[in-house]
């Protein structure tokens, strides 16, 4: 039908060429009348108490419109899982960069002067910057006031440990003795930067009557609107959010940037005020992917029949808790991996520490779980002496499966993912040669992983309304962070009226205009949107068949919707009429303009305590929809210097139903360069609490020529059932089976398996020396 | 932003400018001091820029074979350019391993050596190759040796009143051959280590080396004494391996995030024989 006139085809981005031009505007490129700019002091110390301030220099700063410091504001906290976090610092800092105050001032120029004249004082406190460290007998409380924060779960905590887990299912213990085969080892994975192209920004706006306006880069409205609300103490219909276009945000924008920072600075000069950080202090002061050490136990038969697995993981979430816990819950309910164990027993604890705070990153928890099972699944394979992916297809989770505690798995192709890396690389060919080091000192091999993870989450709405002209605008309240929703969501309602993609609109994300949705992440607008997508085109071609009926003098149940804004008696459309004609009747003549609307919650069902037994965690009810994925990279070792390339990747990915190909495509490889960077160079370091590399020239991203010069992303169409569209999500999977298939590939090459991210030159080189000093 | 804003279309008003103003500072193709100015760990003085100037830029192949590169000659017309013969070949593979395309596109080599970061491409290859800075200023003009132009960590011997306007790439003997050979930790990164090596072979034993290291301290390191090792020498890898540990003994390389200074000593020899496997075997 036409549906295949829009799903599934690659059509251009509809903001493509506006982005391309430079004319799509960004936070930063606006200018409001009377504007100021702010700016922020951040802490020097990593943990210190605030004894005073003193900013009458910088208020007496000519051009300074106004100097506000934790003193000032609201005594108000606020914060996703726990309340933990004010706009500035109150009473004392806990890392370097924590936002101490800040400057509204006539340019930036001024602003940045006025911040070197405040004066703050401090009294030091010992900082604690890894988790050993805070978990030690007596180490201080970062937040002493823990106890007493707001938490939207059920939270077990002790001293610096904010949040303490658990997820098991069948009995782990007493599975051991019926293994033959044990391997267990602690696998550790680093802070990564989301590296967004456009770094945060805002713009905050008090009107006559009080009610506050913020523009920033956000991944979601809502949320924004939420946490100004929740800090300022104003009701949420007080505070509005917008976004302009979205430079990026891989989970980095899902919390507030500087949107509260620009909102005590507006409220307190009566100004707009607009507040722009650095890429210097955006990797200072934002977030980053959370650093894991994971001890990881799995035991099997000697046929490869995997009978349980057990792992202890602690998690650096750093100052503030953002949604620590909820990353947690997720690392626990998939370090199972994609397979069938039956005994399995997680523990997890997130750490307060003296830096920089941990939060949402592309397919969150999973990344640092993924590295560590599908690193000892390769492991595993190898003791027992058989092929990885046979290990893996043996132990994958089948259609018709379940998730630990119930929840329901629709279409699992895992397996299919697997053959087809597996056809794809010739990979049963390849790896049978022997690895011999050319006289270049390299040598090559291949690796593969293979992954699970979830695309539908909690809540969203949409509004389809039907203009007079036949045409039909759509209001959601997700953000097209640049991945490219705002086209599926396009595609998909174009699809359901069979519109051509033209006539349909996008109403940009306004806590005004648009309805509920809870923000870009998780991999889930595609999937959540098509669900309320498809109900609210449905009210509508419902109201319009109404009156075609109406004119046509027939039963509802005879009109047929033709493609290019159509409706006819079914069999007869050359008396077709048309969507403008309709709507001009329902707008001036009969029954009003038609409007649809949806609205959805992801319901996965209770938790059955017969099946897994949760405690400490964030409820997994409304988290679900599973996707599954493999890939299989060509490495090249040099072992000269340590130095990985990879030469050529096949990433495999289920769907469901790609509603832009092109762009599904772009997902999967784009993911696969973030993946790369987080296998190979990208780690955040610190000195004693201080970020010794804060920039592009010392924390490196991979580009262009980084990647592999072969790059073939698979697409597997399997509709989900649980789908009007048969739509799953892609944002996040690719990315989270990069590191370990690389890490799988590099000891089939050089026989070296490194357990710790970045697979740096210098660990895999230190590896290499090792190994050839325990050789014969 | 700085206090002014010069843009001479002469050398003679350059230097004039440079003569007469307290806080001066060149601005070349801006690459790595308009980076430090926009993260404000710079304060901005007056700028002289050099863009207007014609006669800094170009190359010139000089009757002895040696070729002068006008200091605002940017990267990317080194990396093109072809008059760089025997062994010389060495500053266009470099000037090719700077960055990106952008960069190349506006970076100079007279920025990049007043810069002096060691780790830079440019500071191992003039060292390697023997080159002389030419230095001007409003009295006159004076040659410098590549060890004696880099001082230390992002200082050059270059005088407040002074500026850079050629490099002067001597003729290297016959036959020899020039390799830069880099590790870095992704395409367009600063050198963790780099090696320089200008290498010349007769009847099998070495004739000609010059070996020079980026990346391995506050200025690019050359090991007089492992040159004189390899010379003679068939390079046997006794020869490579006294070489590199008398190479090893002049660096002195910090750790930083982009390697530790272990590992920095662990590369060196490494690339090294890596470097001298290329200059034998390529035609």
């Amino acid at each position: 039908m036409s549906e295949a006139m829009t799903l599934g085809t690659s059509l251009p981005r509809l903001e493509a060429a506006a982005k391309a031009a430079g004319a799509a505007r960004y936070t930063a490129d606006m200018e409001l009348p009377g504007m100021l700019h702010g700016a922020v002091l951040g802490s020097p110390h990593a943990h210190a108490r605030i004894a005073s301030y003193d900013v009458s220099a910088a208020r007496a700063l000519p051009g300074v419109k106004a100097v506000v410091t934790g003193a000032d504001i609201p005594q108000r906290r606020f914060g996703l899982t726990v309340a933990d976090e004010s706009a500035l610092a109150i009473g004392k800092v806990r890392y370097i960069g924590d936002p101490v105050a800040a400057v509204a001032a006539v340019d930036t120029e001024i602003a940045a002067r006025a911040l070197e004249l405040i004066k703050v004082a401090y009294e030091e406190l010992p900082a604690m910057v890894t988790p050993e460290q805070a978990m030690a007998d007596g180490a201080p409380l970062i937040h002493e006031g823990y106890a007493g924060y707001p938490k939207i779960f059920d939270c077990i905590s002790s001293g610096n440990i904010m949040s303490l887990a658990r997820i098991s299912a069948g009995d782990a213990e007493a599975a051991w003795s019926q293994c033959d085969l044990i391997v267990e080892d602690v696998y550790e994975t680093q802070a990564q930067y989301h590296a967004y192209m456009e770094p945060v920004a805002a713009i905050a706006e008090v009107d006559a009557v009080g009610r506050m306006t913020i523009w920033s880069t956000t991944q979601s409205v809502f949320r924004t609107q939420a946490c100004v609300s929740e800090a300022l103490g104003l009701p949420r219909g007080k505070v509005r959010a917008i976004s302009p276009y979205v430079g990026g945000g891989f989970g980095g924008k899902s919390e507030p940037g500087v949107q509260l920072v620009a909102a005590v600075l507006a409220r307190a000069c009566g100004r707009p005020v607009k507040v722009v950080l650095r890429r210097e202090d955006d990797i200072m002061t934002m977030r980053s992917r959370h650093p894991a050490k994971i001890r990881l136990k799995t035991g099997a038969r000697r046929d490869g029949t995997i009978l349980a697995r057990t792992g202890d993981v602690i998690m650096d979430g750093g100052a503030y808790a953002d949604d620590s816990p909820a990353a947690m819950t997720i690392v626990l309910h998939f370090l199972r991996g994609p397979y069938r164990i039956p005994n399995v027993a997680f523990d997890g604890r997130v750490v307060y520490t003296n830096k920089l705070r941990a939060g949402a990153f592309r397919a969150v928890g999973n990344a640092q779980a993924t590295f560590a099972c599908e690193s000892q699944l390769d492991e595993l394979a190898a003791r027992l002496s058989i092929d990885p992916i046979d290990l893996r297809l043996k132990n994958a989770i089948q259609q018709g499966d379940r998730w630990l505690g119930g929840h329901a798995v629709g279409s699992a192709s895992l397996a299919e993912c697997l053959t087809k890396v597996r056809v794809a690389s010739d990979w049963d060919t390849r790896r049978a040669a022997d690895q011999k080091a050319t006289t270049t000192g390299k040598r090559r091999a291949l690796g593969v992983s293979s992954i699970v993870y979830t695309c539908a989450y909690l809540s969203t709405s949409a509004v389809v309304r039907l203009l007079e002209d036949g045409t039909v605008s759509v209001a959601t309240g997700a953000v097209d962070i640049g991945q490219g929703s705002d086209t599926a969501i396009a595609q998909m309602c174009a699809a359901a009226l069979q519109l051509p993609i033209a006539s349909v609109t996008l109403v940009r994300p306004d806590t005004d205009a648009t309805p509920y949705n809870s923000g870009t992440n998780a991999s889930r607008v595609t999937y959540m949107l098509g669900q309320v997508i498809a109900q609210a085109a449905d009210q509508v071609r419902t109201q319009i068949f109404r009156h075609a009926a109406d004119l046509f003098e027939c039963a509802e149940e005879d009109i047929e919707l033709l493609p290019g804004g159509r409706v006819a008696i079914k069999g007869v459309s050359e008396r077709a009429l048309t969507f403008a004609e309709i709507s001009r009747r329902a707008h001036f003549q009969v029954g009003g303009p038609i409007i649809g609307q949806g609205s959805y919650v992801f319901d996965a069902g209770k938790n059955d305590p017969k099946l897994a037994i949760a405690k400490g965690t964030i409820s997994l009810e409304h988290i679900g929809t599973y996707v599954f994925g493999a890939q299989v990279v060509d490495v090249e070792v040099d072992e000269i210097t340590g130095k990985v390339e990879v030469l050529e990747a096949w990433s495999a990915h289920d769907v469901g139903r790609a509603v832009n190909r092109q762009a599904v495509e772009g997902q999967i490889e784009g993911a696969f360069a973030q993946g790369l960077g987080y296998a190979l160079m990208e780690e955040l370091v610190w000195d004693d609490g201080q970020l010794i590399n804060p920039s592009f020239m010392d924390y490196k991203i991979p580009g262009t020529l980084d990647m592999p010069p072969k790059f073939h992303p698979i697409i597997i169409e399997n509709p989900e059932p649980t789908h009007p569209f048969g739509v799953k999500g892609i944002g996040e999977p690719p990315v989270i089976g990069v590191a370990p298939a690389i890490a799988n590939a590099i000891e089939q090459a050089s026989g070296v398996r490194i357990r710790r991210l970045p697979l740096t030159g210098e660990r895999v080189l230190r590896a290499l020396v090792t190994r050839d000093s325990r050789a014969p | 932003m700085s206090a002014a804003f010069h843009e001479p279309t002469t050398i003679a008003e350059a230097v004039a400018i440079l003569a007469t103003e307290p806080d001066v500072c060149c601005l070349a193709g801006g690459q790595s001091l308009v980076a430090a100015l926009n993260t404000r760990s710079f304060a901005a003085p007056t700028l002289v820029s050099l863009q207007r100037i014609e006669e800094l830029r170009g190359l010139r192949r000089g009757a002895d074979g040696s070729v002068t590169v006008g200091a605002m000659t940017t990267h990317r017309d080194v990396a093109r350019a072809d008059c760089f013969q025997a062994g010389q070949e060495i500053v266009p593979q470099a000037a090719a391993h700077i960055a990106h395309p952008a960069v190349r596109t506006m970076g100079t080599i007279g920025g990049s050596i007043c810069h002096a970061d060691p780790a830079a491409d440019y500071p191992g290859v003039l060292a390697a190759c023997g080159a002389t800075v030419t230095l001007v200023n409003a009295r006159g003009q004076r040659e410098l040796a590549a060890s004696d132009f880099f001082v230390d960590f992002l200082t050059t011997a270059v005088e407040p009143d002074e500026m850079v306007t050629a490099i002067t790439f001597p003729p290297m003997p016959e036959g020899t051959r020039g390799i830069y050979e880099k590790f870095c930790r992704s395409e367009g990164d600063f050198a963790t280590v780099s090696v320089a090596l200008i290498l010349g072979m007769h009847d099998g034993r070495c004739a000609f080396a010059r070996v020079a290291l980026g990346g391995c301290g506050p200025t690019p390191v050359r090991a007089p004494e492992a040159e004189t090792r390899l010379i003679g020498s068939r390079l046997d890898d006794d020869d490579i391996s006294s070489a590199s540990n008398l190479l090893c003994s002049r660096a002195a390389p910090q750790s930083d995030v982009r390697g530790s200074a272990e590992y920095r000593l662990m590369l060196v020899p490494r690339l090294l024989v890596r470097a001298l496997d290329r200059a034998r075997r390529r035609p």
